[in-house]
């Protein structure tokens, strides 16, 4: 049953095309950014740590600030469908399923992407590199994103995502199931 | 826990003695005044009266959305005035369907997706929800648009695929909230002979909420109301 309602939640965040898209990649740029200032933070160049950490913290914080909204949307947004599931017999947990199923689907296709960005990130760069060795200071300073730091971010953006889950419950408690009776515009 | 109370063998509902109050803007508004009623199992009853004079209020005690301030609600042989919201739940899933004015579909699935979504979150096996809403399409004559979103249906194609919602579960009591409020005259007769088709073909308690008197004609019982208490029961 709860696999249905994951299932069935895919199915729904990647129907509402615009809101899917535009928070997967912002998702993703964010785990890329996470990723590349763990990389830069877990150096031994002290300038670069500092650099890194600072990175590494507003991501954090943006990340969990996006993830908030993004829970906070599919609250908002969806008010109505909410009430009506509670209507027709649906209890909070059932919708508090299909909401951990929009928001981890979101996060899990970001990653999907960045995985596929880093690829191309590394590829690039480390053709830069090594076809011409005076190539730019910038270029040459670029960090090859290892393994690590991915993994970390992975961690840290499962954990963010929890406090969006959490928001979205204690929002979809209040949700009374009245609602769907009122008439639009009432 | 379910509370057995006992009640004459074919009473589906029975309001007794119930009040409630609202408070706007620091008034007090007595929506349901000492109201006693009993609905029997198979009844189709059609609850009248002007804006504001209790009657959606009504609709919502009797189907487990609200609980009343005092008295009791006995809800098939259950008295569901002091339910939790957990038991609410299962009652409207088990034992109740609800057809709104807006239809309040969900945008984001197909006709039958939206049917068979009152079921997800029970035990029956996919194939089981399909072929149930299917059979339910069928009976409200729209299994050729189910593979339709809302967005592709009519006003009156959207109030029957949220019908065979309402009655995709098999349930005891289908409540409808001015089920015809936005359709024209056309559709409004299309849906009300469907829920006359559905109450006298499975038995199935039909309680509508109107303000039309073109309604009346459907119901075996008509309910008519005034600030918040039964003038007449005919």
């Amino acid at each position: 049953m709860l696999m249905r309602l994951w299932k069935k939640a895919v199915k729904m965040s990647t129907r509402e095309r615009k809101m899917f898209i535009v928070f997967t990649l912002m998702y993703t740029v964010l785990i890329f950014w996470t990723s590349y200032s763990l990389e830069l933070a877990l150096k031994a160049d002290a300038g670069a740590q500092g650099f890194g950490s600072t990175s590494f913290l507003i991501a954090l914080g943006a990340s969990i600030f996006l993830t908030l909204l993004y829970a906070w949307i599919i609250v908002a947004r969806n008010r109505r469908t909410w009430a009506t599931l509670k209507c027709i017999g649906y209890t909070n947990g059932n919708i508090n399923s299909i909401i951990l199923g929009h928001v981890f689907f979101t996060t899990l296709v970001g990653f999907i992407i960045t995985i596929e960005t880093l690829f191309h990130y590394m590829a690039i760069v480390g053709y830069l590199q090594a076809a011409d060795p005076n190539v730019g200071y910038r270029v040459a300073n670029l960090p090859i994103i290892s393994l690590l730091p991915v993994i970390i971010t992975v961690g840290v953006f499962t954990v963010v995502q929890f406090f969006g889950y959490f928001l979205a419950s204690s929002k979809i408690t209040k949700v009374r199931p009245m609602l769907a009776l009122k008439r639009v515009g009432e | 826990m379910k509370r057995k109370m006992p009640v004459a063998k074919d009473t589906m509902i029975e309001v007794i003695d119930v009040n409630k109050e609202y408070r706007r803007a620091g008034a007090i508004i007595r929506a349901l005044v000492d109201i006693n009623l009993t609905i029997k199992s198979g009844d189709f009853v059609i609850i009248q009266g002007p804006t504001g004079c209790g009657k959606s209020t009504l609709l919502n005690v009797m189907s487990g959305l609200d609980l009343p301030d005092s008295g009791k609600i006995i809800f098939d042989g259950e008295n569901i005035a002091r339910a939790t919201e957990d038991r609410l739940s299962k009652l409207r899933r088990q034992k109740v369907g609800f057809v709104f004015q807006d239809f309040n579909l969900i945008k984001t699935l197909t006709a039958i997706e939206n049917i068979e979504a009152l079921l997800w979150p029970t035990v029956l096996s996919s194939k089981e929800i399909e072929n149930r809403a299917i059979a339910a399409l069928r009976d409200v004559e729209m299994l050729e648009r189910k593979d339709h979103f809302p967005v592709e249906m009519s006003g009156g194609e959207k109030q029957r695929v949220a019908l065979a919602r309402a009655i995709v579960s098999k349930p005891r009591v289908v409540f409808g909230d001015e089920v015809s409020g936005n359709l024209d005259p056309d559709s409004e007769n299309v849906i009300m002979s469907l829920l006359k088709k559905i109450n006298e073909e499975y038995e199935t308690t039909m309680i509508v909420v109107t303000h039309r008197d073109s309604v009346a004609k459907f119901g075996n019982k008509i309910v008519k109301m005034d600030k918040g208490a039964i003038v007449s029961i005919k």
